[in-house]
């Protein structure tokens, strides 16, 4: 909206309320989500080469989702506080709803992981099917927590879930990969060479799996941007702000084009595709992306003006 | 029956003279410490010069009947009264910070000496004690009205009757309960200029 010659003399912006932490905390639950996800695919198609990525997965998915809550507490003007979120829950709150998938998955995600090794593989499966949806809830929640508070033009939009779902899955994959590949290059030489073949080839097929989720990904963006621009006026503001204003470089440089575009190229292109050195750097690129689009949201979407 | 008590502001701007009364009387009574404002007065320059104009709004807590912050609050400190203020319990406020994330019209901020959230409460203590809240008090034109909105005698009410209000950002859905007689919609409205000039200036009070 254009106010050619209107001058604020005076007006009051207070302090951003929700800073880094949070974001960083988006970003662990994301991780943590998108590494259960992979083990459940992994241990459910029971394949036996699936095996050590499925090992992996499942110890990485608590560990993570022990870190993230931590930002939570740290970022509490009264950390002490903190047990008053499961006395005094509100349940038209999705805090409330966090507070408590935040206490049962991670439960759910140790228990996951002693079944995987121990190798009883019905009781993985079984407690497999039954995280998944925890998991998704676990990471989708975050995205409500932005899309309900509806003040903010950036964040209330109903595909914000599913956003961040998706670009959980996408960072997910790209730190199994990391993972994995280090693995490979340093813990795994006392394998013969067939293994060692088969396991290459398993990261390579993640890592281009995960450029198919950043298709997905790209794509869900390109949907709220547009829908953002042709909305009302906040709408149209915060859709600049990212596009063209003072985020521009972490959204368009980064997250698009450093974190989502090259990623893609690294690992679909004819000449890179077969390197393992190029999966690993297009994984580290996506994370980086995914944390810039953590911070683009959730400090972006608060710095337009509210008065 | 008599009815349910609502308590709510007409501020008729036509007497308003922009003295920043209102939110000295603010600062003193709430004891609201530097860098933070409960009430303030918003002032947009309209025009190029020498057809300028001055329009301005005093902005505080709507006290909305559908609280969006009341709504989001985990754990319950921030709740409606029965007379429609809504208050933030200082014991249970944990500092999450996302009422202030919701609020649509910025007026919840960190007290930074007590590390919780606060804002207007149309001073319920001095309502109580059957007063009215600072900045009425202090108003010198008595722009700025408050009483109980179902009291068809209340001047409120009967201001609210006799007038053309508007309320601010009406499409959230809140129902706010601050009305304003002879509002610049430009005053009223947020979105500015030059919006990166206050991204800027709210990246600078980012706090890490």
């Amino acid at each position: 909206m254009e106010h050619a010659d209107v001058n604020v003399v005076y007006s009051v912006q207070h302090q951003l309320p929700l800073v880094m932490y949070i974001g960083q905390y988006f970003f662990f639950t994301g991780l943590s989500a998108g590494s259960f996800v992979i083990s459940v695919i992994a241990t459910l198609l029971g394949r036996k080469e699936f095996k050590p990525i499925g090992k992996i997965t499942a110890l990485l998915a608590p560990c993570l989702l022990i870190i993230a809550p931590l930002n939570l507490i740290l970022d509490l003007e009264q950390p002490l506080r903190f047990w008053h979120l499961f006395l005094f829950y509100n349940w038209t709150s999705p805090i409330t709803y966090g507070s408590f998938l935040l206490t049962a998955y991670p439960i759910m995600g140790v228990i996951y992981a002693v079944m995987v090794y121990t190798n009883r593989q019905n009781a993985a499966k079984i407690l497999g099917i039954l995280g998944i949806p925890l998991a998704i809830s676990v990471h989708g929640y975050t995205g409500f927590i932005l899309a309900l508070a509806k003040a903010r033009a950036l964040w209330n939009t109903a595909a914000m879930p599913t956003i961040f779902l998706v670009s959980a899955m996408v960072s997910g994959i790209g730190l199994v990969v990391i993972i994995a590949a280090v693995r490979w290059k340093w813990f795994d030489k006392k394998a013969n060479a067939e293994t060692r073949e088969q396991d290459k080839r398993l990261i390579l097929q993640l890592a281009q799996f995960m450029a198919y989720v950043i298709m997905l990904d790209l794509f869900l963006i390109l949907s709220d941007i547009l829908v953002l621009l042709t909305a009302h006026s906040d709408a149209f503001e915060a859709g600049m702000l990212i596009l063209t204003g003072n985020f521009a470089p972490l959204f368009v440089g980064v997250e698009i084009i450093m974190g989502s575009i090259l990623p893609m190229i690294l690992v679909l292109g004819p000449k890179s595709r077969k390197s393992l050195t190029a999966a690993v750097v297009a994984s580290i690129l996506v994370n980086i992306g995914v944390y810039a689009m953590r911070f683009v949201m959730v400090i972006g979407g608060q710095t337009i003006p509210l008065s | 029956m008599a009815k349910k008590k609502r308590y709510a502001m007409v501020i008729d701007i036509r007497r308003c003279i922009a003295c920043h009364a209102c939110t000295v009387a603010c600062k003193a009574e709430m004891a609201v410490p530097l860098e933070v404002n409960t009430t303030w007065l918003k002032i947009v320059e309209k025009g190029t010069y020498p057809d300028v104009r001055r329009f301005w709004i005093p902005r505080l807590c709507n006290n909305c009947t559908d609280a969006i912050c009341a709504r989001n609050c985990p754990t319950q400190a921030t709740y409606k009264r029965d007379d429609g203020i809504v208050v933030v319990d200082q014991h249970r406020c944990i500092g999450c910070k996302y009422c202030i994330a919701s609020c649509p019209y910025d007026v919840r901020y960190i007290n930074p000496l007590k590390n919780i959230v606060q804002k207007c409460y149309f001073c319920s203590h001095r309502v109580d004690a059957g007063l009215v809240p600072a900045c009425v008090e202090s108003c010198p034109t008595r722009a700025m009205v408050f009483g109980d909105k179902n009291d068809s005698k209340s001047e409120v009410a009967q201001l609210l009757a006799a007038n053309a209000t508007v309320v601010l950002k009406k499409e959230m859905q809140t129902d706010p309960q601050v009305f304003y007689i002879n509002a610049d919609e430009t005053a009223m409205s947020n979105v500015e200029e030059d919006i990166n000039y206050y991204t800027e200036g709210a990246l600078a009070k980012l706090r890490i």
